[in-house]
Protein backbone atom coordinates (compact mmCIF):
# COMPACT_ATOMS: atom_id res chain seq x y z
CA UNK A 1 0.00 0.00 0.00
CA UNK A 2 3.19 2.35 1.01
CA UNK A 3 4.56 1.87 -2.69
CA UNK A 4 1.12 2.90 -4.24
CA UNK A 5 0.27 6.27 -2.01
CA UNK A 6 4.13 6.62 -2.72
CA UNK A 7 3.55 6.57 -6.90
CA UNK A 8 -0.22 8.33 -6.18
CA UNK A 9 1.89 11.48 -4.63
CA UNK A 10 4.38 10.94 -7.31
CA UNK A 11 2.70 11.70 -10.51
CA UNK A 12 -0.17 13.44 -8.43
CA UNK A 13 1.20 16.96 -6.93
CA UNK A 14 -1.79 18.39 -5.80
CA UNK A 15 -2.96 19.28 -2.04
CA UNK A 16 -5.81 16.82 -1.12
CA UNK A 17 -3.37 13.89 -2.39
CA UNK A 18 -1.62 14.92 0.92
CA UNK A 19 -4.42 12.70 3.29
CA UNK A 20 -4.59 9.02 2.73
CA UNK A 21 -7.86 8.96 3.24
CA UNK A 22 -8.01 10.82 -0.29
CA UNK A 23 -5.95 8.56 -1.89
CA UNK A 24 -7.90 5.33 -0.40
CA UNK A 25 -11.28 7.34 -2.07
CA UNK A 26 -9.35 7.89 -5.66
CA UNK A 27 -8.12 4.17 -5.62
CA UNK A 28 -11.56 3.22 -4.55
CA UNK A 29 -12.95 5.47 -7.02
CA UNK A 30 -10.66 3.90 -10.22
CA UNK A 31 -11.68 0.54 -9.85
CA UNK A 32 -15.50 1.27 -8.96
CA UNK A 33 -15.89 3.14 -12.14
CA UNK A 34 -14.80 1.17 -14.86
CA UNK A 35 -17.07 -1.88 -12.99
CA UNK A 36 -20.27 0.51 -13.27
CA UNK A 37 -18.88 1.66 -16.80
CA UNK A 38 -18.87 -2.30 -17.92
CA UNK A 39 -21.56 -3.47 -16.68
CA UNK A 40 -24.31 -0.08 -17.05
CA UNK A 41 -23.70 -0.72 -20.90
CA UNK A 42 -25.62 -4.35 -20.01
CA UNK A 43 -27.72 -3.11 -17.90
CA UNK A 44 -28.81 -0.62 -20.26
CA UNK A 45 -29.07 -2.95 -23.29
CA UNK A 46 -31.18 -5.26 -21.63
CA UNK A 47 -33.58 -2.15 -20.38
CA UNK A 48 -32.82 -3.84 -16.40
CA UNK A 49 -32.05 -0.23 -15.17
CA UNK A 50 -35.30 -0.33 -12.73
CA UNK A 51 -34.35 -3.50 -11.73
CA UNK A 52 -30.77 -2.47 -10.76
CA UNK A 53 -32.37 0.24 -9.33
CA UNK A 54 -34.71 -1.97 -7.16
CA UNK A 55 -31.62 -4.21 -6.36
CA UNK A 56 -29.91 -1.09 -4.69
CA UNK A 57 -33.03 -0.47 -2.75
CA UNK A 58 -32.76 -3.93 -1.59
CA UNK A 59 -29.79 -2.84 0.21
CA UNK A 60 -31.41 -1.59 2.86
CA UNK A 61 -33.47 -4.49 3.77
CA UNK A 62 -30.02 -6.16 3.94
CA UNK A 63 -28.13 -4.03 5.99
CA UNK A 64 -31.11 -4.00 8.28
CA UNK A 65 -31.02 -7.91 8.51
CA UNK A 66 -26.99 -7.82 9.30
CA UNK A 67 -27.83 -5.24 12.09
CA UNK A 68 -30.50 -7.47 13.41
CA UNK A 69 -28.13 -10.38 13.45
CA UNK A 70 -25.68 -8.36 15.30
CA UNK A 71 -22.73 -8.49 12.18
CA UNK A 72 -21.42 -5.87 12.49
CA UNK A 73 -20.33 -5.83 8.64
CA UNK A 74 -23.20 -6.68 6.91
CA UNK A 75 -21.72 -7.07 3.53
CA UNK A 76 -22.29 -11.20 3.90
CA UNK A 77 -26.55 -10.46 4.94
CA UNK A 78 -26.65 -8.05 2.08
CA UNK A 79 -25.16 -9.98 -0.37
CA UNK A 80 -27.49 -13.06 0.32
CA UNK A 81 -30.30 -10.99 0.70
CA UNK A 82 -29.38 -9.53 -2.59
CA UNK A 83 -28.98 -12.52 -4.46
CA UNK A 84 -32.04 -14.05 -3.17
CA UNK A 85 -33.95 -10.86 -3.79
CA UNK A 86 -32.78 -11.11 -7.63
CA UNK A 87 -33.56 -14.42 -8.05
CA UNK A 88 -37.18 -14.20 -6.56
CA UNK A 89 -37.58 -10.66 -8.76
CA UNK A 90 -36.04 -12.36 -11.59
CA UNK A 91 -39.23 -15.56 -11.59
CA UNK A 92 -41.50 -13.18 -10.81
CA UNK A 93 -40.04 -11.11 -13.77
CA UNK A 94 -40.45 -14.08 -15.77
CA UNK A 95 -43.95 -15.79 -14.86
CA UNK A 96 -45.80 -11.96 -16.07
CA UNK A 97 -48.44 -12.01 -14.04
CA UNK A 98 -48.53 -8.29 -13.98
CA UNK A 99 -46.12 -6.16 -16.02
CA UNK A 100 -42.77 -5.95 -14.73
CA UNK A 101 -42.24 -2.35 -13.95
CA UNK A 102 -45.31 -2.57 -11.91
CA UNK A 103 -43.51 -5.32 -10.13
CA UNK A 104 -40.11 -4.30 -9.83
CA UNK A 105 -41.38 -1.43 -8.22
CA UNK A 106 -43.80 -3.63 -5.83
CA UNK A 107 -40.38 -5.77 -4.59
CA UNK A 108 -38.26 -2.32 -4.44
CA UNK A 109 -41.00 -0.44 -2.19
CA UNK A 110 -41.47 -3.26 0.10
CA UNK A 111 -37.68 -3.78 0.48
CA UNK A 112 -36.96 -0.29 1.32
CA UNK A 113 -39.92 0.11 3.77
CA UNK A 114 -39.02 -3.19 5.65
CA UNK A 115 -35.53 -2.08 5.85
CA UNK A 116 -36.83 1.09 7.07
CA UNK A 117 -38.95 -0.37 9.73
CA UNK A 118 -36.11 -2.78 11.06
CA UNK A 119 -33.49 -0.11 11.12
CA UNK A 120 -35.57 2.86 12.86
CA UNK A 121 -37.26 0.33 15.03
CA UNK A 122 -34.88 1.38 18.08
CA UNK A 123 -35.90 5.17 16.82
CA UNK A 124 -32.52 6.21 15.72
CA UNK A 125 -32.17 5.85 11.84
CA UNK A 126 -29.80 8.37 11.41
CA UNK A 127 -27.17 6.43 12.27
CA UNK A 128 -27.59 4.43 9.33
CA UNK A 129 -27.92 7.41 6.79
CA UNK A 130 -24.39 6.77 5.38
CA UNK A 131 -25.73 3.64 3.65
CA UNK A 132 -28.21 6.36 1.80
CA UNK A 133 -25.63 8.48 0.44
CA UNK A 134 -22.50 6.36 1.17
CA UNK A 135 -19.33 7.80 2.45
CA UNK A 136 -16.25 6.53 0.33
CA UNK A 137 -13.56 8.84 2.09
CA UNK A 138 -13.66 5.81 5.26
CA UNK A 139 -12.68 2.76 2.77
CA UNK A 140 -9.78 0.68 3.95
CA UNK A 141 -7.04 -0.51 2.41
CA UNK A 142 -8.74 -4.22 2.40
CA UNK A 143 -12.11 -2.88 1.01
CA UNK A 144 -9.67 -1.98 -1.49
CA UNK A 145 -8.34 -4.89 -2.29
CA UNK A 146 -12.15 -6.64 -2.16
CA UNK A 147 -13.17 -4.18 -5.25
CA UNK A 148 -9.95 -5.06 -6.91
CA UNK A 149 -11.05 -8.55 -7.11
CA UNK A 150 -14.51 -7.55 -7.99
CA UNK A 151 -12.82 -5.25 -10.54
CA UNK A 152 -11.03 -8.85 -12.55
CA UNK A 153 -13.88 -11.11 -11.41
CA UNK A 154 -15.92 -8.75 -13.60
CA UNK A 155 -13.44 -8.04 -16.60
CA UNK A 156 -13.85 -12.28 -16.77
CA UNK A 157 -17.44 -12.33 -16.82
CA UNK A 158 -17.51 -9.33 -19.54
CA UNK A 159 -14.63 -11.20 -21.81
CA UNK A 160 -16.53 -14.55 -21.58
CA UNK A 161 -20.45 -13.59 -21.35
CA UNK A 162 -20.56 -10.41 -23.48
CA UNK A 163 -20.99 -12.08 -27.27
CA UNK A 164 -24.19 -14.34 -25.83
CA UNK A 165 -25.46 -11.62 -23.45
CA UNK A 166 -25.21 -9.11 -26.58
CA UNK A 167 -27.21 -11.40 -28.81
CA UNK A 168 -30.33 -11.96 -26.28
CA UNK A 169 -30.27 -7.75 -26.44
CA UNK A 170 -30.82 -8.03 -30.00
CA UNK A 171 -33.06 -10.92 -29.91
CA UNK A 172 -33.41 -13.84 -27.55
CA UNK A 173 -35.19 -16.01 -29.86
CA UNK A 174 -33.18 -16.08 -32.02
CA UNK A 175 -30.18 -16.26 -29.46
CA UNK A 176 -32.09 -19.54 -27.99
CA UNK A 177 -32.09 -21.26 -31.37
CA UNK A 178 -28.59 -20.82 -31.22
CA UNK A 179 -27.97 -22.09 -28.56
CA UNK A 180 -27.36 -19.56 -26.16
CA UNK A 181 -28.62 -20.45 -23.20
CA UNK A 182 -30.89 -17.56 -22.21
CA UNK A 183 -32.85 -18.40 -18.67
CA UNK A 184 -29.12 -19.20 -17.33
CA UNK A 185 -27.12 -16.47 -19.05
CA UNK A 186 -29.91 -14.18 -17.24
CA UNK A 187 -29.80 -15.33 -14.21
CA UNK A 188 -25.94 -15.28 -14.22
CA UNK A 189 -25.98 -11.48 -15.28
CA UNK A 190 -28.72 -10.14 -12.55
CA UNK A 191 -26.52 -12.38 -9.98
CA UNK A 192 -23.65 -10.40 -11.01
CA UNK A 193 -25.35 -7.07 -10.72
CA UNK A 194 -26.67 -8.06 -7.34
CA UNK A 195 -23.45 -8.68 -6.34
CA UNK A 196 -21.26 -5.77 -7.86
CA UNK A 197 -24.36 -3.53 -6.10
CA UNK A 198 -24.77 -4.86 -2.69
CA UNK A 199 -20.39 -4.84 -2.53
CA UNK A 200 -20.27 -1.33 -3.30
CA UNK A 201 -22.99 0.32 -2.29
CA UNK A 202 -21.47 1.31 1.16
CA UNK A 203 -19.13 3.45 -0.54
CA UNK A 204 -21.33 4.92 -3.18
CA UNK A 205 -25.00 4.74 -1.62
CA UNK A 206 -28.31 3.17 -2.10
CA UNK A 207 -30.01 6.44 -2.87
CA UNK A 208 -27.16 6.78 -6.22
CA UNK A 209 -26.01 3.82 -6.72
CA UNK A 210 -27.82 2.88 -10.05
CA UNK A 211 -27.22 6.70 -11.34
CA UNK A 212 -23.52 5.44 -11.33
CA UNK A 213 -24.41 2.44 -13.13
CA UNK A 214 -26.71 3.67 -15.86
CA UNK A 215 -25.56 7.22 -16.49
CA UNK A 216 -22.58 6.75 -18.18
CA UNK A 217 -23.45 3.54 -20.53
CA UNK A 218 -26.47 6.07 -21.38
CA UNK A 219 -24.35 9.35 -21.95
CA UNK A 220 -22.06 6.72 -24.07
CA UNK A 221 -25.28 5.48 -26.04
CA UNK A 222 -25.72 8.97 -27.42
CA UNK A 223 -22.57 9.35 -29.27
CA UNK A 224 -20.93 5.86 -29.72
CA UNK A 225 -20.32 4.52 -33.15
CA UNK A 226 -20.60 0.61 -32.36
CA UNK A 227 -20.08 -1.54 -29.89
CA UNK A 228 -16.43 -1.18 -28.82
CA UNK A 229 -17.05 2.74 -28.52
CA UNK A 230 -19.78 2.17 -26.69
CA UNK A 231 -18.06 0.29 -24.11
CA UNK A 232 -15.08 1.74 -23.78
CA UNK A 233 -16.52 5.46 -24.29
CA UNK A 234 -18.73 4.24 -21.04
CA UNK A 235 -15.82 3.46 -19.11
CA UNK A 236 -14.21 6.53 -20.11
CA UNK A 237 -16.91 8.49 -18.65
CA UNK A 238 -17.79 6.57 -15.94
CA UNK A 239 -14.10 6.93 -14.64
CA UNK A 240 -13.65 10.62 -15.59
CA UNK A 241 -16.61 11.89 -13.82
CA UNK A 242 -15.95 9.52 -10.86
CA UNK A 243 -12.30 11.41 -10.41
CA UNK A 244 -13.64 14.83 -10.93
CA UNK A 245 -16.60 14.50 -9.01
CA UNK A 246 -14.17 13.07 -5.93
CA UNK A 247 -12.16 16.30 -7.16
CA UNK A 248 -14.82 18.76 -7.03
CA UNK A 249 -16.41 17.35 -3.50
CA UNK A 250 -13.31 18.02 -1.72
CA UNK A 251 -12.71 21.28 -3.17
CA UNK A 252 -16.95 22.20 -2.63
CA UNK A 253 -17.04 20.50 0.58
CA UNK A 254 -19.71 18.27 -0.85
CA UNK A 255 -21.02 14.57 -0.26
CA UNK A 256 -18.37 12.13 -3.15
CA UNK A 257 -21.35 10.38 -4.33
CA UNK A 258 -23.84 12.67 -5.40
CA UNK A 259 -21.31 15.12 -7.09
CA UNK A 260 -19.60 11.96 -8.96
CA UNK A 261 -23.36 11.72 -10.54
CA UNK A 262 -23.76 15.01 -11.40
CA UNK A 263 -21.11 14.50 -13.19
CA UNK A 264 -22.20 12.14 -15.06
CA UNK A 265 -25.18 13.71 -15.79
CA UNK A 266 -23.47 16.76 -17.12
CA UNK A 267 -21.62 13.48 -19.36
CA UNK A 268 -25.26 12.69 -20.50
CA UNK A 269 -26.61 16.13 -21.80
CA UNK A 270 -23.51 16.79 -23.32
CA UNK A 271 -23.54 14.23 -25.52
CA UNK A 272 -27.45 14.20 -25.57
CA UNK A 273 -27.25 17.96 -27.07
CA UNK A 274 -24.15 16.81 -29.05
CA UNK A 275 -25.75 13.64 -30.84
CA UNK A 276 -29.10 16.40 -31.90
CA UNK A 277 -26.27 18.84 -32.76
CA UNK A 278 -25.12 16.25 -35.44
CA UNK A 279 -27.90 15.35 -36.46
CA UNK A 280 -28.88 18.32 -38.01
CA UNK B 1 -67.08 -11.69 -6.29
CA UNK B 2 -69.53 -11.27 -3.33
CA UNK B 3 -68.20 -14.28 -1.34
CA UNK B 4 -64.68 -13.55 -1.95
CA UNK B 5 -64.91 -9.90 -0.95
CA UNK B 6 -67.02 -11.48 2.21
CA UNK B 7 -64.18 -13.65 2.68
CA UNK B 8 -61.19 -10.87 2.75
CA UNK B 9 -63.93 -8.62 5.63
CA UNK B 10 -63.72 -11.69 7.53
CA UNK B 11 -59.80 -12.18 7.30
CA UNK B 12 -59.79 -7.93 7.69
CA UNK B 13 -61.90 -8.72 11.16
CA UNK B 14 -60.11 -11.14 12.28
CA UNK B 15 -56.89 -9.90 11.99
CA UNK B 16 -57.99 -6.72 13.94
CA UNK B 17 -58.98 -9.30 16.72
CA UNK B 18 -55.64 -10.18 16.77
CA UNK B 19 -53.61 -7.55 16.66
CA UNK B 20 -56.06 -5.66 19.51
CA UNK B 21 -55.11 -8.88 21.70
CA UNK B 22 -51.06 -8.63 21.59
CA UNK B 23 -50.29 -7.22 25.07
CA UNK B 24 -48.87 -3.70 24.96
CA UNK B 25 -45.37 -3.16 26.38
CA UNK B 26 -46.99 -0.16 28.70
CA UNK B 27 -49.55 -2.03 30.41
CA UNK B 28 -47.70 -3.29 33.11
CA UNK B 29 -48.16 -0.64 35.85
CA UNK B 30 -51.69 -0.01 34.79
CA UNK B 31 -52.65 0.21 38.55
CA UNK B 32 -49.32 2.30 39.82
CA UNK B 33 -49.88 4.88 42.11
CA UNK B 34 -47.07 7.57 40.04
CA UNK B 35 -46.20 7.05 36.88
CA UNK B 36 -42.92 8.76 35.77
CA UNK B 37 -41.59 8.36 32.36
CA UNK B 38 -38.23 9.80 31.74
CA UNK B 39 -37.16 10.93 28.37
CA UNK B 40 -33.87 8.63 27.81
CA UNK B 41 -30.96 6.60 29.05
CA UNK B 42 -29.24 8.77 31.73
CA UNK B 43 -32.49 10.05 33.34
CA UNK B 44 -33.79 6.46 33.15
CA UNK B 45 -30.88 5.53 35.25
CA UNK B 46 -30.93 8.15 37.51
CA UNK B 47 -34.48 8.32 38.08
CA UNK B 48 -34.20 4.42 38.64
CA UNK B 49 -31.69 4.69 41.58
CA UNK B 50 -34.13 7.45 42.89
CA UNK B 51 -37.13 5.96 42.98
CA UNK B 52 -35.50 2.02 44.51
CA UNK B 53 -38.20 1.47 47.53
CA UNK B 54 -41.12 4.06 47.04
CA UNK B 55 -43.97 1.58 46.89
CA UNK B 56 -46.68 2.01 43.73
CA UNK B 57 -44.04 4.27 41.40
CA UNK B 58 -44.25 3.24 37.68
CA UNK B 59 -40.72 4.14 36.07
CA UNK B 60 -40.99 4.26 32.06
CA UNK B 61 -38.31 5.31 29.78
CA UNK B 62 -40.01 6.83 26.44
CA UNK B 63 -37.19 6.09 24.01
CA UNK B 64 -35.43 2.66 23.97
CA UNK B 65 -32.52 1.89 25.78
CA UNK B 66 -30.41 1.36 22.74
CA UNK B 67 -31.37 4.77 20.97
CA UNK B 68 -28.71 6.74 22.37
CA UNK B 69 -28.21 10.39 22.49
CA UNK B 70 -31.50 12.23 20.96
CA UNK B 71 -30.31 13.99 18.31
CA UNK B 72 -32.81 13.73 15.15
CA UNK B 73 -35.15 11.41 17.70
CA UNK B 74 -38.49 10.87 16.15
CA UNK B 75 -40.91 9.74 18.17
CA UNK B 76 -42.32 6.43 17.47
CA UNK B 77 -46.48 5.15 18.51
CA UNK B 78 -44.94 3.07 20.87
CA UNK B 79 -43.09 6.14 22.71
CA UNK B 80 -46.11 8.20 22.86
CA UNK B 81 -48.22 5.27 24.60
CA UNK B 82 -45.66 5.60 27.35
CA UNK B 83 -46.72 9.15 28.16
CA UNK B 84 -50.29 7.71 28.15
CA UNK B 85 -51.03 8.60 31.91
CA UNK B 86 -48.08 10.12 33.15
CA UNK B 87 -47.64 12.13 36.36
CA UNK B 88 -44.47 13.24 36.07
CA UNK B 89 -41.82 13.18 32.69
CA UNK B 90 -38.27 13.93 33.91
CA UNK B 91 -36.26 15.32 30.55
CA UNK B 92 -32.89 15.97 30.22
CA UNK B 93 -33.54 19.63 29.32
CA UNK B 94 -31.26 22.06 27.22
CA UNK B 95 -32.10 21.16 24.12
CA UNK B 96 -31.80 17.37 23.92
CA UNK B 97 -35.76 16.42 23.74
CA UNK B 98 -36.54 19.19 20.88
CA UNK B 99 -39.26 16.49 19.79
CA UNK B 100 -40.75 16.76 23.01
CA UNK B 101 -41.74 20.10 22.95
CA UNK B 102 -44.68 19.41 20.73
CA UNK B 103 -46.26 16.50 22.43
CA UNK B 104 -46.21 18.23 25.76
CA UNK B 105 -48.42 20.64 24.89
CA UNK B 106 -50.91 17.62 24.40
CA UNK B 107 -50.40 16.19 27.79
CA UNK B 108 -50.63 19.73 29.83
CA UNK B 109 -51.38 18.34 33.21
CA UNK B 110 -48.13 16.54 33.54
CA UNK B 111 -45.74 17.59 35.56
CA UNK B 112 -41.91 18.13 34.36
CA UNK B 113 -38.74 17.90 35.92
CA UNK B 114 -35.57 19.60 34.30
CA UNK B 115 -32.94 17.36 35.59
CA UNK B 116 -29.85 20.07 33.83
CA UNK B 117 -31.43 23.00 35.86
CA UNK B 118 -29.47 25.16 37.20
CA UNK B 119 -26.35 23.79 35.62
CA UNK B 120 -24.06 25.92 33.99
CA UNK B 121 -24.43 25.31 30.03
CA UNK B 122 -21.19 25.32 27.70
CA UNK B 123 -22.14 27.42 24.84
CA UNK B 124 -21.17 25.84 21.27
CA UNK B 125 -18.50 27.39 19.95
CA UNK B 126 -19.29 26.40 15.97
CA UNK B 127 -16.53 26.69 13.50
CA UNK B 128 -18.24 24.87 10.81
CA UNK B 129 -15.24 25.40 8.11
CA UNK B 130 -17.07 27.88 5.98
CA UNK B 131 -16.42 31.72 6.67
CA UNK B 132 -18.86 33.87 7.87
CA UNK B 133 -21.51 34.23 5.73
CA UNK B 134 -23.54 31.43 7.26
CA UNK B 135 -23.02 31.98 10.87
CA UNK B 136 -25.60 34.34 11.59
CA UNK B 137 -28.20 31.62 10.10
CA UNK B 138 -26.46 28.50 12.57
CA UNK B 139 -26.77 30.85 15.45
CA UNK B 140 -30.56 30.81 15.73
CA UNK B 141 -30.43 26.82 15.31
CA UNK B 142 -30.29 24.39 18.26
CA UNK B 143 -26.93 25.11 19.06
CA UNK B 144 -27.51 28.17 20.40
CA UNK B 145 -28.96 26.42 23.60
CA UNK B 146 -25.62 25.21 24.51
CA UNK B 147 -24.51 21.38 24.64
CA UNK B 148 -26.99 19.37 26.36
CA UNK B 149 -24.34 16.94 27.00
CA UNK B 150 -24.47 17.71 30.94
CA UNK B 151 -24.87 14.13 32.44
CA UNK B 152 -21.28 13.25 31.46
CA UNK B 153 -19.72 15.21 33.73
CA UNK B 154 -19.75 13.67 37.31
CA UNK B 155 -20.38 16.77 39.08
CA UNK B 156 -23.18 17.79 36.46
CA UNK B 157 -24.97 14.33 37.33
CA UNK B 158 -24.82 14.91 40.65
CA UNK B 159 -26.43 17.92 40.08
CA UNK B 160 -28.59 16.11 37.74
CA UNK B 161 -29.89 13.25 40.28
CA UNK B 162 -30.15 16.18 43.27
CA UNK B 163 -32.73 18.17 40.80
CA UNK B 164 -34.78 14.55 39.93
CA UNK B 165 -34.84 13.79 43.52
CA UNK B 166 -36.06 17.44 44.36
CA UNK B 167 -38.59 17.20 41.28
CA UNK B 168 -39.98 13.36 42.59
CA UNK B 169 -40.39 14.96 46.32
CA UNK B 170 -42.55 17.74 45.16
CA UNK B 171 -44.65 15.37 42.88
CA UNK B 172 -44.56 12.73 45.97
CA UNK B 173 -44.04 14.94 49.01
CA UNK B 174 -45.74 11.58 51.08
CA UNK B 175 -41.89 9.69 50.03
CA UNK B 176 -39.88 12.64 50.35
CA UNK B 177 -37.61 10.76 52.95
CA UNK B 178 -36.69 7.45 50.66
CA UNK B 179 -36.35 10.00 47.60
CA UNK B 180 -34.04 12.18 49.11
CA UNK B 181 -32.25 8.78 51.54
CA UNK B 182 -31.94 7.47 47.80
CA UNK B 183 -30.19 10.58 46.23
CA UNK B 184 -27.90 10.18 49.44
CA UNK B 185 -26.85 6.86 48.87
CA UNK B 186 -26.19 7.31 45.13
CA UNK B 187 -24.53 10.46 45.63
CA UNK B 188 -22.20 9.35 48.47
CA UNK B 189 -21.24 6.06 45.10
CA UNK B 190 -20.74 8.87 42.97
CA UNK B 191 -18.68 11.56 45.00
CA UNK B 192 -16.34 8.27 45.54
CA UNK B 193 -15.89 7.29 42.13
CA UNK B 194 -15.54 11.58 41.18
CA UNK B 195 -12.42 11.30 43.73
CA UNK B 196 -10.53 7.90 42.40
CA UNK B 197 -10.95 9.39 38.54
CA UNK B 198 -9.71 13.06 39.87
CA UNK B 199 -6.80 11.09 41.69
CA UNK B 200 -6.00 9.40 38.27
CA UNK B 201 -6.60 11.00 35.93
CA UNK B 202 -5.16 14.23 37.19
CA UNK B 203 -1.63 12.98 36.90
CA UNK B 204 -1.45 12.10 33.59
CA UNK B 205 1.04 13.17 31.25
CA UNK B 206 -1.21 13.62 28.21
CA UNK B 207 -4.32 15.98 28.19
CA UNK B 208 -5.36 16.20 24.59
CA UNK B 209 -8.51 14.23 23.23
CA UNK B 210 -10.37 14.00 20.05
CA UNK B 211 -13.73 12.71 20.44
CA UNK B 212 -16.62 11.43 18.35
CA UNK B 213 -19.43 13.75 18.74
CA UNK B 214 -19.77 16.90 21.26
CA UNK B 215 -20.99 14.65 23.93
CA UNK B 216 -17.88 15.08 26.49
CA UNK B 217 -17.59 19.07 26.55
CA UNK B 218 -18.46 18.58 30.51
CA UNK B 219 -16.74 15.77 30.72
CA UNK B 220 -13.09 17.61 29.83
CA UNK B 221 -13.79 20.40 31.47
CA UNK B 222 -14.19 18.32 34.93
CA UNK B 223 -11.07 16.50 34.43
CA UNK B 224 -9.21 19.64 32.81
CA UNK B 225 -8.93 17.43 29.53
CA UNK B 226 -8.04 19.18 26.47
CA UNK B 227 -10.85 18.57 23.39
CA UNK B 228 -8.77 19.41 20.23
CA UNK B 229 -11.20 18.21 17.58
CA UNK B 230 -14.59 16.73 17.75
CA UNK B 231 -15.17 14.14 14.47
CA UNK B 232 -18.55 14.93 13.58
CA UNK B 233 -19.86 18.22 13.73
CA UNK B 234 -23.28 17.76 13.32
CA UNK B 235 -24.73 14.17 15.02
CA UNK B 236 -25.33 11.83 13.04
CA UNK B 237 -24.08 13.74 9.99
CA UNK B 238 -21.05 12.87 7.80
CA UNK B 239 -18.44 15.25 7.72
CA UNK B 240 -17.39 16.78 4.64
CA UNK B 241 -13.98 16.34 3.41
CA UNK B 242 -13.01 19.66 4.44
CA UNK B 243 -14.43 19.02 8.24
CA UNK B 244 -12.09 15.83 7.95
CA UNK B 245 -9.29 17.35 6.98
CA UNK B 246 -9.64 20.35 9.43
CA UNK B 247 -9.96 17.80 12.05
CA UNK B 248 -6.58 15.56 10.58
CA UNK B 249 -4.98 18.83 10.70
CA UNK B 250 -6.08 19.95 13.87
CA UNK B 251 -4.67 16.66 15.40
CA UNK B 252 -1.42 16.63 13.76
CA UNK B 253 -0.58 20.24 15.16
CA UNK B 254 -1.92 19.61 18.51
CA UNK B 255 0.32 16.27 18.50
CA UNK B 256 -2.61 14.53 20.13
CA UNK B 257 -2.04 10.41 20.32
CA UNK B 258 -5.41 9.45 21.25
CA UNK B 259 -8.87 9.59 19.62
CA UNK B 260 -12.12 8.63 21.05
CA UNK B 261 -14.96 6.55 19.42
CA UNK B 262 -18.53 6.08 20.90
CA UNK B 263 -20.07 2.13 21.51
CA UNK B 264 -23.33 4.41 20.09
CA UNK B 265 -21.50 5.07 17.03
CA UNK B 266 -19.53 3.36 14.07
CA UNK B 267 -15.89 3.47 14.49
CA UNK B 268 -15.24 3.67 10.99
CA UNK B 269 -14.32 7.44 10.64
CA UNK B 270 -12.05 7.32 13.52
CA UNK B 271 -10.50 4.73 12.30
CA UNK B 272 -10.05 6.29 8.78
CA UNK B 273 -8.65 9.52 11.14
CA UNK B 274 -6.64 6.94 13.14
CA UNK B 275 -5.03 5.64 9.74
CA UNK B 276 -4.41 9.02 8.57
CA UNK B 277 -2.69 10.41 11.49
CA UNK B 278 -1.25 7.21 13.52
CA UNK B 279 -3.28 8.40 16.99
CA UNK B 280 -4.91 5.10 18.34
CA UNK B 281 -8.48 4.43 18.64
CA UNK B 282 -10.26 4.49 22.05
CA UNK B 283 -13.57 3.58 23.32
CA UNK B 284 -15.91 6.57 25.79
CA UNK B 285 -19.30 6.01 26.79
CA UNK B 286 -21.16 9.29 27.28
CA UNK B 287 -23.82 6.32 29.21
CA UNK B 288 -26.93 6.96 27.02
CA UNK B 289 -27.34 3.33 25.94
CA UNK B 290 -27.18 0.39 27.58
CA UNK B 291 -29.06 -2.04 29.94
CA UNK B 292 -31.42 -0.47 32.69
CA UNK B 293 -29.32 -1.68 35.46
CA UNK B 294 -28.67 0.92 38.45
CA UNK B 295 -24.96 0.93 38.33
CA UNK B 296 -24.81 1.74 34.72
CA UNK B 297 -23.75 5.40 34.75
CA UNK B 298 -20.98 4.04 37.34
CA UNK B 299 -19.55 1.00 35.34
CA UNK B 300 -19.38 3.15 32.12
CA UNK B 301 -17.69 5.90 33.96
CA UNK B 302 -15.45 2.64 35.14
CA UNK B 303 -14.64 1.57 31.79
CA UNK B 304 -14.12 5.38 30.41
CA UNK B 305 -11.53 6.02 32.96
CA UNK B 306 -9.57 2.20 31.86
CA UNK B 307 -9.55 3.93 28.60
CA UNK B 308 -8.59 7.71 29.22
CA UNK B 309 -5.63 5.96 32.14
CA UNK B 310 -4.21 3.62 29.12
CA UNK B 311 -4.63 6.56 25.87
CA UNK B 312 -3.25 9.31 27.84
CA UNK B 313 -0.18 7.48 29.83
CA UNK B 314 1.47 6.82 26.31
Amino acid sequence: MEAIYGFMESILPFSFMHYDFMKNALLAVLLLTPIFGMIGTMVVDHKLAFFSDALGHSALTGIAIGVLLGISEPVVAMTLFAIVFAILLNSIRRSRVSSSDTVISVFSSTAVALGLVLLSSGGGFSKYSSYLIGDILTIRPAEIGILAVVLVLTLIFWVTCFNKLLQISVNSTLAASRGVPVKAMELIFILVIAVIVTISIRWVGILIINSLLILPAAASRNVARNMRQYHLLSVLFSMAAGVAGLVVSYYYGSAAGPTIVLVSAVFFFATFFLKRLVRN
Amino acid sequence: MKKKCSALLALLLAACLLLSGCTDPHESGKDARLKVVTSFYPVYIAALNLVDGVPGVDLQNLTQPTTGCLHDYQLTPEDMIAMEGADVLVVNGAGMESFLTKVLESYPSVGLITASDGIALIEEEHDHGHEGHDHAAEAHSHEEEGNPHVWVSISNYMQYVQNIADGLSNADPDHRAVYQINAQKYLAKLTELKTKMHGALDSLPNRGIVTFHEAFGYFAEEFDLQVEAVIEREPGTDPTVQELIETVDKIEESGCRALFAEPQYEARLAETISAETGAKVYTLDPCVSGEYDKDAYLKAMEENLKQLVEALSE
